[in-house]
């Protein structure tokens, strides 16, 4: 197990050290949610678009955004080290694949916080956004814990698809479960039949988790267990293609 | 945490049998190598030698028969340390510098070499800094022998180490592996070059289609194949028989007006050559690689018909005989 542990600590470490190399990942992987967050929160309609409410709320939900967008980010890296036999390599080390895949979703992981964090610290600073500490740290960990499944998704499609094919796969998947999760817009602007399908979408079960700390309310058992299904969902995916890729000639 | 005894078989195929749908890439190896041994897995092209090196490696399962290393399943040798590998193709990960990448695979090991030391013995010291996947083909080349050597492995096992590498850098590549495996390691790597086989192992095995053709010595295969080619101007009138049983003869060919005998000693076939025909046009060269799988792999394709029949043709266009009992 000490064993083990250490082994899984050595392949974070190396990936980490990889993954902030890649500056366009750091920059756009955090730049791309505060900078939206700036606009909704500062431009347009100056009585609503400053309002506190709308300032948390919109937090939130770009901080979700972030972890989700992320989340989805690693499995590019993956298709990557897919595509130059680094998989295989791995293959012949001794670390099991269990490792490298747990390896892979702790560095991924990891890669969301800053994501979050660097909102909420726009949010205190530019807009005055002020919640209790223990919100604070409830909502980081909670957002943190909860972008679990769209790392799972993520590593999936890196595994299944070829490099290109998982780029654009990825910003698919984290345009439309953004959009339908009501991350930008609250689903309140959707019609009716779209707003209830929304909810139970994974996007939105993160912003729920995230909405229902800074309304003072512990998350909602439907939501822990709607996340919960959709990371077993996007888990069994990613087991099923790293089996896969292992099968290729 | 078993002790593997002395006397257990490095690597031992068993009638191993790999299919990619219809197609046999492995048929039926039997192959056994012991500690210590350094063997050159030799064929064409596509002749199973990376699929059986993925076999080994437990990169893949065989469809039939089984593989073991160390005396267990591959993917538990490899679990346990036992084994580094050079991949066909490796292109080194983006992102990391040579030393990162190293000590990283090194450190996944029980009991890995010191990383200087590694470096040192692959000649990265000076790029130790540097980005890996920024490298030159022949550098990445060296990238991959190290990541290979880093956890100090009993068995290596090298997937066309030089493909991509010039004479030089073929030359000085095999310099360090010598340095490394002269400490006691079993080594099996693959080539379709002939004399690196020769130059760099103790043993030849000769696959091709899948099976083991030839299994012996250097000089065992070379008599096998013949080393050199003698040929003369087709005769008129017919053929002499007894041309394969000249001196050294491995096996007669007509083609293009020309007589063409594989030899494993050129003086001596030469020498009797004249009890039999007055040769015209006489020339004498080193046997070409691609003759000396040809020579091979048509006698495998045709064994049975040609085992004891002095001339049977081939379906290929020039008539081929082989002498029998090789």
């Amino acid at each position: 197990m000490a064993g083990n542990v250490v082994l899984v600590s050595r392949y974070v470490n190396f990936e980490l050290r990889r993954t902030l190399r890649d500056v366009g990942f750091v920059i756009f992987g955090i730049g791309t949610p505060v900078l939206m967050y700036i606009m909704f929160t500062n431009v347009g309609d100056k009585a609503s678009a400053g309002s506190s409410d709308w300032a948390v709320s919109a937090m939130v939900g770009l901080a979700a955004y972030g972890a989700l967008s992320a989340g989805l980010t690693t499995g590019t890296a993956v298709a990557e080290d897919k595509a130059v036999g680094w998989l295989r390599q791995l293959r012949i080390t001794p670390l099991s694949p269990a490792q490298v895949v747990l390896g892979r979703a702790v560095t991924g992981s990891l890669m969301v916080l800053p994501a979050i964090v660097v909102v909420f610290l726009t949010a205190m600073i530019g807009n005055g956004v002020r919640l209790d500490a223990w919100q604070w740290l409830a909502l980081t960990l909670l957002l943190w814990v909860g972008s679990l499944p769209f790392t799972m998704l993520g590593i999936a499609n890196g595994y299944q698809l070829s490099a290109q094919t998982t780029n654009v796969t990825n910003i698919i998947c984290n345009l439309t479960l953004a959009l339908i999760g009501g991350l930008w817009f609250p689903l309140s602007e959707f019609p009716g039949w779209l707003a209830s399908v929304a909810e139970w979408t994974p996007g939105h079960l993160l912003g729920r988790l995230g909405w229902d700390t800074v309304d003072g309310n512990a998350p909602g058992a439907v939501t822990i267990v709607g996340l919960a299904a959709w990371l077993l969902v996007f888990g069994a995916y990613a087991a099923y293609a790293y089996r896969r890729s292992g099968r290729r000639a | 945490m078993t002790t593997i005894h002395t006397t257990t078989p490095v690597v031992v195929f068993t009638g191993a049998v790999k299919e990619f749908g219809a197609v046999r890439a492995v048929d039926g190896l039997d192959l056994t190598i012991g500690r210590g041994e350094r063997v050159a897995l030799l064929g064409r092209n596509g002749a199973g030698k990376s699929t059986s090196i993925g076999l080994l490696l437990g990169l893949d399962d065989p469809t039939a028969g089984s593989v073991r290393l160390c005396g267990v399943p591959p993917v538990q040798a490899v679990r346990d340390g036992r084994v580094g590998a050079m991949l066909q193709d490796f292109k080194p990960v983006s992102r990391a510098t040579v030393r990162e990448l190293v000590s990283f695979v090194a450190g996944t090991y029980p009991a890995p070499l010191p990383v200087d030391e590694v470096l040192e013995l692959a000649g990265l010291t000076e790029l130790a800094g540097r980005r890996a996947d920024k490298l030159s083909g022949g550098q990445a080349q060296r990238v991959s022998f190290a990541v290979a050597m880093a956890g100090d492995p009993d068995l290596l096992v090298l997937d066309e180490p030089t493909a991509a590498l010039d004479v030089q850098a073929r030359r000085a590549f095999w310099a360090s592996m010598r340095t490394f495996t002269d400490r006691g390691k079993t080594v099996l790597f693959s080539t379709h070059h002939l004399e690196e086989a020769d130059q760099n192992s103790d043993r030849i095995v000769v696959i091709d289609r899948g099976r083991l053709i030839a299994d012996g010595s250097s000089a065992e295969i070379k008599r096998t194949v013949g080393v050199g080619v003698v040929s003369f101007d087709l005769p008129s009138g017919p053929l002499p028989s007894g041309l394969e049983d000249l001196p050294g003869v491995v096996s007669v060919e007509v083609a293009g007006g020309r007589v063409r005998l594989r030899t494993s000693d050129s003086d001596a076939t030469v020498g009797a050559l004249p009890r039999l025909v007055a040769p015209r046009g006489l020339e004498i060269a080193a046997a070409g690689l691609e003759d000396a799988f040809l020579s091979l792999t048509s006698h495998t394709a045709t064994a049975s018909s040609t085992a004891s029949s002095a001339a049977s043709s081939s379906a290929d266009a020039p008539v081929t005989t082989q002498k029998a009992g090789m």
